[in-house]
């Protein structure tokens, strides 16, 4: 089954895939155990995400940029006001990627 | 609030980890998998990681009660009391300053090496002499017979590098690091064994380093690999050049004999094979001998040292003639793309169910998804957008 890599790129992922790294680095595990932890985590993050978060939040800005490949939207805003049940942020620039919802509940 | 909604997004990054963690254990434990100890070290990795990221709270409440030993994971500072064999992983955990594990893996050469570094003189002459600096026929120290390959396996590497390395550092006084560059090109190399042998002979020495390649030189005690290394990088680089210059480690220049190439900041750049010669009238010799020995490290100094050149006449040129309007392309927000740091650069990691688009207004519906704004993670479920392009 295929997984949705991105999360990869989140602060969980980031620390997940630097101890990994690490871990392959000095031979205490194998590269292929480590991508088989990361596909898992692909999936554990996915399914967290749908089941325990709750939240919702809304996001307004200026479109800078927006791409659309592979089935991947990569927008860049500017001056995005980032609201939340419990707060709102205003960030100057920011950078959404989005994959598409459909593919994984194939 | 917003201490509400951290712990909330630490609790489900521990139920993340708890998942994965669970997901995986099979891995690990069936299938000659490396362990239910790799595994608590990853978890305890990651999750150091991610308090330091300030993403977890750190008193961490987990549901299955099991507590991860921050022992676990592995001090490599410490000298690796292997239990196992000290096969490659041992080897690898042990020390990243493999060099000197690398000369010892080639088999102490007997005579034959030593004739390849050019020991015209000594090469018969490998029989003990004795510890005696050779100042005259450069007898080769006995050591480099008697030291088998097996010993450095044997032997605590650690013991054997702080000899050799506190070795090489005061006789050297050059920065380690070139030692080991050097060291790994020269699989040949009679021997960092041999050096190491050497230098723990002659660190209660008058500080003098016995010369087994011949050369008679004074107190010119440098290290056969390390000399024959810089030396043939150097013929590689150019002519041998038959200066005197004995690579004496007790020498006090400003410059520091390297083994791996010129040095980019001097003229004479290759002056450093001046090191190598320490025999003025044997150096020729050497050379001719050598040649066998500069195998591919020639080839990759000087192209190093090619590149550093190159490079700087390029840069020269450029400024010299015209700007290149380098930055004609850059887009303010690429250059801040660029400069940011992880704090800065706000992400939003999601999944998307509907992107519009009406003229120039955007609108999406994303779900799932994981936000880094302002150094906080905040995730929600569903989330709904509006951008003005």
């Amino acid at each position: 089954m295929a997984t949705f890599e991105l999360y990869r790129r989140s602060t969980i992922g980031m620390c997940l895939t630097e101890t990994l790294d690490e871990m392959v680095q000095n031979g205490t595990l194998s590269p292929e155990l480590a991508i088989q932890v990361l596909v898992q985590f692909d999936k554990s993050m996915a399914e967290a995400l749908e089941t325990q978060v709750k939240s919702k939040v809304s996001i307004k800005g200026h479109l800078h940029t927006y791409r659309f490949c592979d089935n991947v939207w990569t927008f860049m805003l500017q001056d995005a006001l980032i609201k939340t049940d419990d707060c709102q942020e205003n960030v100057g620039r920011v950078k959404i990627v989005a994959c598409d919802s459909k593919l994984l509940t194939q | 609030m917003a201490a509400t909604a951290t712990v909330t997004t630490s609790q489900v990054y521990i139920d993340v980890i708890e998942d994965v963690i669970v997901k995986v254990r099979d891995e690990f434990i069936n299938n000659a998998g490396p362990g239910e100890e790799v595994l608590k070290e990853l978890q305890a990795l990651w999750e150091s990681k991610m308090i330091q990221a300030g993403v977890l709270v750190a008193p961490i409440e987990r549901s299955s009660g099991t507590k991860t030993n921050p022992g676990a994971v592995h001090d490599l500072n410490v000298p690796y009391e292997g239990n196992e064999e000290y096969e490659t992983p041992t080897a690898e955990m042990l020390f990243p300053p493999t060099p000197l594990q690398t000369p010892m893996q080639t088999p102490l050469p007997g005579t034959v090496d030593n004739s390849m570094y050019n020991i015209p003189t000594g090469s018969s002459d490998y029989t003990s002499s004795g510890n005696d600096a050779d100042v005259k026929g450069g007898q080769p120290s006995p050591y480099v017979q008697q030291l088998p390959p097996s010993p450095w396996m044997n032997q605590r590497p650690s013991l054997d590098v702080n000899v050799a390395y506190d070795d090489g550092r005061d006789e050297a006084g050059r920065g380690t690091s070139n030692q080991p560059l050097t060291q790994e090109f020269f699989k040949a190399p009679m021997g960092k064994r041999k050096r190491d042998d050497l230098a723990s002979q002659y660190n209660n020495a008058d500080g003098y380093i016995p010369q087994q390649d011949g050369a008679g030189d004074s107190a010119s005690g440098s290290f056969e690999v390390e000399v024959c290394g810089g030396r043939i990088s150097i013929n590689a680089h150019h002519t041998t050049s038959k200066e005197k210059i004995p690579a004496d480690l007790g020498r006090p220049t400003s410059r520091i004999p390297q083994l791996d190439g010129p040095i980019p900041f001097d003229d004479d750049m290759l002056s450093t094979p001046n090191i190598y010669n320490y025999e003025g009238v044997l150096s020729e010799d050497y050379n001719i001998a050598n040649t066998p020995a500069p195998p591919e490290i020639p080839a990759s100094t000087p192209a190093l040292v090619a590149q550093n050149e190159a490079a700087n006449d390029n840069e020269d040129d450029d400024d010299d003639d015209e700007p290149l309007n380098e930055n004609d392309d850059d887009d303010d927000f690429d250059d801040l793309d660029q400069g940011e740091d992880q704090d800065t650069h706000h992400l939003v990691l999601a999944q998307f169910d509907k992107v519009t688009r009406t003229k120039s207004r955007w609108k999406c519906t994303l779900k799932d998804g994981i936000m880094h704004i302002n150094n906080k993670d905040i995730l929600f479920n569903k989330a709904t957008g509006e951008f003005d392009f």
